[in-house]
């Protein structure tokens, strides 16, 4: 198996300024030292808390967010440094309402992602109708997203992020907001990509959606890996994995 | 540089810009107002040629004012929709997408000297003289060309900053004061003036004057086109060097999203 995802004591720490003439500042450790890798063809979840540290990570992994310290490779490529080897390879999918352009219909958003993905004229056409009829926006592909119901955004996002058919699919809490048809269908979407041989790296806080999709996962806390291993290993001798988890986390936190 | 990512990107632009209602403010209501204040200001002036002061200074105004709140606007924009992390993770050259953003706005924001000359001429009829159509048509490429680069400096700044707003709302009155977008430099301060000569659209703003009152000199029209052109490549030049330099930046300093 081939790792496609290596991270090794990664580290991260905002640093905040506050105060008119005499600043204050104050630093925030997001991210610990965490480690861990992940296989191709893996589903890999990363858990915990709000403030965890997991988007941090995700932000880290994706190339948007340089790492205070620490190795984080993806596809053999650091993020920082190397991240055009990367971001043709790669898509990510972050929760909630952003990230699409609201004053755009579906299909001029996914036309327009495309052109940013170098993906050739030629090919747009077939792609952008095969995504839109897979997230169920064929019908309203051309109505402006700002008319859209909240799930509806959520599925353009999911179709933004297959426009380069990516080989690393990273997902930050991305059935936050979804109806459960809508969660379904990005499960399935997830299924599928699995079949295909496509990574996935999701957050989220729904563990039923970790126990059916994720081969295995991390649990971090306040910025640290607090244990880590299939959903059957997490679960160990617990009820389930909810009891596992919060058994877990109050564990460290006490 | 991609040139479909380049024509995408105008093309999405101008389509947003005009979808909001306070571009179209800016861009149809600012130069009727302008041209209106401008010209009750002039009228006893006892300038004649008003397209000069009037035409042009309201609609430079005007195209400034869309360009502060547009392409300087946008970073903030992109920002709170969550795209501007997208667009700067995407396989296309980050800088080629703000250029695009910024010609699409500027040439759409062009209008506004249509829009101050249509009003000047409806509601006042007063005579406007074009003496120098060729140099005029010159100096109005290089006005676009100053303000697409002075504009990609200040979008490339305000990338590293979340103070976009402030910033914005700093920048359009002393650029209209400084260059001399409704009186001549000349009436400043020796050192505002001294300002004044660094930045392109001051020249950008002459060059227009003089092929509106006709180019006597084609000499001093070259001259000052050309500082004018070796200041927009300087321009060109910082825009290119802070770009590769804010890749960098605001991953360490965490500024592409709001936190």
């Amino acid at each position: 198996m081939e790792a496609v995802i290596e991270v090794k004591d990664l580290k991260r720490t905002y640093i905040t300024r506050r105060g008119f003439l005499k600043k204050e500042k104050r630093m925030v450790q997001a991210v610990d030292g965490i480690s861990f890798s992940v296989q191709r063809g893996e589903i890999f979840g990363l858990l915990g808390q709000n403030g965890a540290g997991k988007t941090t990570t995700i932000k880290m992994l994706t190339t948007l967010l340089a790492p205070t310290a620490g190795s984080c490779k993806v596809l053999g490529c650091e993020t920082f440094g190397q991240e055009r080897q990367i971001r043709t390879r790669i898509n990510f999918i972050f929760g909630g309402e952003m990230g699409v352009y609201r004053r755009l219909s579906a299909r001029d958003n996914l036309r327009y992602f495309s052109n940013l993905y170098l993906i050739p004229r030629r090919e747009q056409d077939e792609r952008i109708e095969r995504i839109l009829k897979l997230v169920d926006l064929a019908d309203r592909a051309d109505d402006l997203a700002e008319t859209y119901s909240k799930g509806m955004i959520q599925r353009l996002q999911i179709a933004r992020g297959l426009i380069n058919d990516p080989e690393i699919l990273f997902m930050d809490e991305p059935t936050v907001g979804l109806d459960p048809v809508g969660a379904r269908m990005l499960r399935d979407i997830i299924h599928r990509l699995k079949e295909q041989g496509k990574t996935v790296l999701l957050t989220t806080h729904n563990l039923a959606e970790v126990e059916e999709l994720c081969d295995r996962l991390i649990i971090i806390n306040k910025g640290k890996v607090v244990a880590g291993g299939t959903p059957a290993e997490i679960k160990g001798g617990a009820q389930s994995l909810e009891d596992a988890y919060v058994k877990l986390i109050e564990g460290v936190s006490a | 540089m991609n040139l479909a990512v380049l024509r995408s990107t105008m093309r999405v632009q101008i389509k947003q810009s005009f979808a909001r209602p306070m571009f179209r403010f800016c861009l149809i209501a600012n130069p009727i107002l302008n041209t209106i204040l401008l010209y009750e200001m002039y009228r006893s002036s006892g300038q004649e040629n008003f397209m000069a002061y009037v035409v042009l200074g309201a609609g430079l105004m005007g195209l400034w004012g869309c360009i502060c709140f547009s392409s300087a606007g946008d970073i903030n924009r992109e920002r709170y929709s969550g795209t501007l992390a997208l667009i700067f993770a995407a396989p296309a050259s980050f800088p080629g997408i703000i250029l695009g953003k910024i010609i699409g706005n500027t040439l759409i924001s062009l209008l506004t000297l249509g829009i101050s000359l249509v009003t000047a001429v409806a509601l006042y009829q007063i005579p406007l003289r074009l003496e120098s159509p060729f140099y005029f048509l010159l100096a109005l490429l290089a006005a676009v060309l100053a303000f697409v680069v002075i504009s990609s400096v200040i979008a490339c700044l305000l990338t590293l900053s979340r103070k976009t707003e402030l910033y914005m709302n700093c920048i359009e009155i002393p650029i209209n004061l400084l260059c001399g977008f409704v009186f001549p430099v000349s009436v400043l301060p020796g050192a505002v003036q001294a300002l004044s000569r660094g930045l392109s659209p001051t020249y950008a703003v002459e060059l227009l004057r003089m092929s509106v009152w006709g180019v006597e000199d084609p000499g001093a029209f070259w001259q000052k086109l050309g500082v004018m052109m070796g200041l927009t490549a300087l321009y060109a030049v910082l825009s290119a060097l802070l770009y590769r330099r804010i890749d960098r930046r605001v991953r360490i300093a965490a500024t592409l999203e709001v936190a």
